[in-house]
């Protein structure tokens, strides 16, 4: 008997540890939804003015007015190098290398730009940190980030708000950073996507549409604004956690809400393992999906013809304009694959955000916050490359005497701090992505 | 889709489930910890797989869909999760020396290190096996029943390897004295039994199940490093409704977890067609019992099975 009992006690020991364990690894996934006010932002915030005496500390910049210092300007950007936005990040890393190797071709006044990178985990936690060490221990007066609209808006709240950092979203595309102008981004927000996607839809005579959505708030807001301008009938409308081993009851629904227009907005890796499940079950219907579900890996990880006839709105860069051709043809040369608009817009951050340093008076937030939107902005002297916006600065030109149009499109960020957008929608053709029209944000 | 159907498509993800939470309860009834590497080790069976059957290709036929190679990459997947966690065991948990809790807490940082050097080793991104994905098998679509040729070799290999390991337990002297040590170890020890040696038998037989589940996973749905440890949570609440420590146990929560998780839109449309009254109670019911919260369902479930009997299904008995 008295076995038993320690038998007993050694297993409820082990529920409790279980338990605790359990929840401490979902501590993580938990997170992902969107809490606006956190508890820690007003320590958050403290701790950005000491990053920003960090900015002061590093007065040593104020030297480069002397033109001797050599030492490279230091920026940071946080990335989902690892997580579920893991493939984002590595298109995001080859668009920064190569900007990185332009800019530091011509240099910033003699210096070099330096980019420290952290990894966000592709979760709102690993974001705040990543951007904490960035800002308050690095002391960065530019912040590139993030990928996840969630976590961008996490690390605007938590760590950039009420400091003069600049953050700068390379590809969030979620509709509420629309509400924070002090959030710049990149990508053009998903709301021109979903008006897009609902007006696609209703020309190809579909008046019933079957909608499946990530559960968070890129996935809600995308949908709800969908929901919004779609003319026709919603039938079915449910949301899927990320990262499931098992969509099979989402399709089924899907299938029997009796929609022949099926809407995806969620990632890669949920959409690919929801195709093997329709391919697998044997249902048809016209799929159609917002950008994030589009990808070479989805191509490679779903059956040959599963989703000819597919329609997806993506934000392109301006393919046929001759800048983007040109960075086109470099990244070809450098990585023996086709750029994806998710590296052009990472690219543009790194060179929108070296002119603003070369314009700026000097290395801080507060004289970046005066640079960053006026040198990609509409006014000034059109160019499309770093170098030779760097020449018009060089020669004593101010932000506004120059106006750089981006591989991605032509920035000029609006006072919400979103860019000008171009949406290219692509149909799937014989298993390959084939552009078929264009649409502007 | 009919009641047949969802049936079917909860027992395909039940039999993965099973062969998961078999090796886990294993592992904790003679090695006595809960091995939070162990959905990791899933994973490395699986990327074992890959490898192998990129390297050997087809081989010639196929069965159930699936080429002879895939047979052995699953053999080579399985033996690869054994032997890592064989080698894990002998550098790491057994140097350590630590109680329970301790190597409880170590597994999870071993479990990080094997999902990392997969990461380095094959990139974040999903994959699959190059294996052609399969239509479901025409005669049984009238009855609703949507599965594949594949579903069927899932199914099929995991009852096998149920079958197998019960045959392995009762009637071979090393089940004997692996379930000898799971009643009593120090019992089993005194009365002469080499327990390090079934110790390690019983890691290699867990783990290799484990590989064998990661396996099936990556072709019932795709690899990706963080494969096995997204089921992990999953694996837990099968191995603790059926009573941790009981490989019978965990084959019935298994069962019952995957079938929940599959079952839900069938639950959804039941509790719509039922007349609920009031009709506030209605409505609550058809918003908390849909497919979003599948998961969440189900571990309702194995909380009302706990508070009914708190060992588990199998409760007291052990092995």
């Amino acid at each position: 008997m008295p076995r038993d009992t320690t038998d007993l006690a050694d297993r409820r020991t082990l529920l409790k540890l279980t338990g605790g364990a359990g929840l401490v690894a979902l501590s993580g996934c938990l997170s992902t939804t969107d809490d606006g006010g956190d508890g820690s932002d007003g320590d958050d915030g403290s701790d950005g003015d000491d990053g920003s005496d960090g900015d002061d500390g590093s007065d040593g910049d104020d030297g480069s007015d002397g033109d001797d210092s050599t030492e490279a300007y230091e920026i940071g950007m946080v990335d989902s190098l690892t997580g579920s936005l893991s493939a984002f990040g590595e298109r995001n890393q080859r668009g920064v290398e190569l900007a990185l190797s332009r800019v530091n071709d011509v240099g910033i006044d003699g210096r070099e730009l330096a980019l420290a990178v952290e990894d966000s985990e592709s979760e709102n936690q690993g974001g705040i940190a990543a951007a904490q060490k960035l800002v308050n221990q690095d002391g960065v007066p530019f912040l590139i980030g993030a990928v996840g609209s969630g976590v961008s808006l996490a690390i605007y709240e938590s760590v950039v708000e009420g400091t003069d950092v600049v953050q700068l979203s390379q590809n969030s595309t979620g509709l509420n950073l629309t509400d924070f102008p002090g959030l710049l981004r990149m990508s053009p927000s998903g709301r021109s996507q979903s008006l897009a996607l609902s007006n696609i839809i209703s020309e190809d005579g579909y008046d019933e549409v079957a909608i499946t959505y990530v559960n968070n708030d890129y996935g809600q807001s995308l949908t709800d604004a969908f929901v919004d301008a779609y003319e026709g009938e919603v039938v079915y409308n449910s949301p899927h956690d990320q990262e499931q081993q098992s969509y099979s009851s989402v399709v089924s629904e899907m299938n029997s809400s009796g929609a022949d227009a099926w809407l995806f907005i969620t990632y890669q890796a949920e959409f690919a393992t929801m195709v093997n499940e329709v391919f697998s079950s044997g249902y048809e219907a016209q799929f159609y999906g917002a950008d994030s579900v589009s990808g070479d890996n989805v191509l490679e990880n779903t059956p040959e013809g599963s989703i000819d006839g597919m329609k997806i709105v993506v934000p392109s860069a301006p393919v046929e304009e001759e800048n983007y051709q040109s960075f086109a043809e470099s990244f070809e040369a450098e990585y023996d694959r086709q750029p994806t608009s998710w590296a052009a817009y990472a690219y543009d951050c790194v060179i929108n955000a070296a002119l603003a340093i070369q314009a700026a008076d000097e290395f801080t937030g507060a004289a970046l916050q005066e640079t960053v939107r006026r040198v990609s902005g509409p006014e000034g002297e059109t160019v499309t490359s770093f170098e030779a916006a760097s020449e018009i600065l060089a020669d004593g030109g101010g932000p506004d005497d120059v106006d750089y149009q981006g591989v991605s499109g032509p920035i000029d960020f609006d006072e919400n701090g979103d860019p000008v957008g171009f949406l290219q929608v692509l149909e799937v053709q014989e298993h390959e992505y084939e552009g078929i029209d264009f649409v502007e944000g | 889709m009919t009641v047949l159907g969802y049936l079917a498509n909860g027992l395909v993800f039940s039999s993965i489930i099973v062969l998961g939470s078999i090796g886990l309860s294993l592992v904790y009834s003679i090695a006595d910890f809960a091995n939070f590497a162990h959905g990791d080790t899933m994973t490395i069976g699986a990327y074992t797989a890959l490898v192998t059957f990129g390297a050997v290709g087809g081989l010639g036929g196929a069965v159930l869909g699936l080429p002879y190679g895939f047979f052995l990459a699953l053999v080579v997947g399985i033996a690869a999760a054994a032997v890592v966690a064989v080698a894990t065991e002998k550098l790491i948990y057994e140097p350590l020396d630590i109680d329970s809790i301790g190597l409880l807490i170590t597994s999870i940082g071993i479990a990080f290190i094997y999902r990392a050097v997969i990461q380095i080793q094959f990139g974040s991104d999903f994959t699959r096996f190059d294996i052609r994905s399969l239509r479901p098998i025409e005669a049984l679509v009238p009855y609703g029943v949507r599965v594949t040729l594949h579903d069927v070799a899932i199914v099929g290999s995991a009852v096998v390897l149920v079958v197998g390991l019960h045959v392995l337990l009762q009637y071979t002297d090393l089940g004997r004295k692996m379930r000898a040590m799971a009643d009593n170890p120090d019992l089993a020890r005194v009365s002469g039994i080499r327990t390090k040696r079934v110790k390690l038998w019983t890691w290699v037989i867990g783990a290799g199940l484990a590989g064998a589940g990661g396996v099936f996973l990556g072709l019932f749905n795709q690899l990706a490093p963080r494969m096995g440890f997204n089921l992990l949570l999953v694996i837990f609440a099968a191995v603790i409704l059926g009573g941790i420590g009981s490989v019978y146990g965990a084959m019935a929560g298994g069962f019952l977890i995957g079938m929940i998780n599959q079952l839900t839109p069938f639950f959804s449309s039941v509790v719509e067609a039922l007349p609920i009254w009031p009709g506030w109670l209605a409505t609550l019911l058809e918003n908390l019992i849909t497919i979003e919260y599948a998961n969440a369902i189900a571990f309702v479930i194995m909380v009302a099975v706990l508070l009914v009997r708190p060992n588990g299904i199998a409760g007291e008995a052990a092995t």
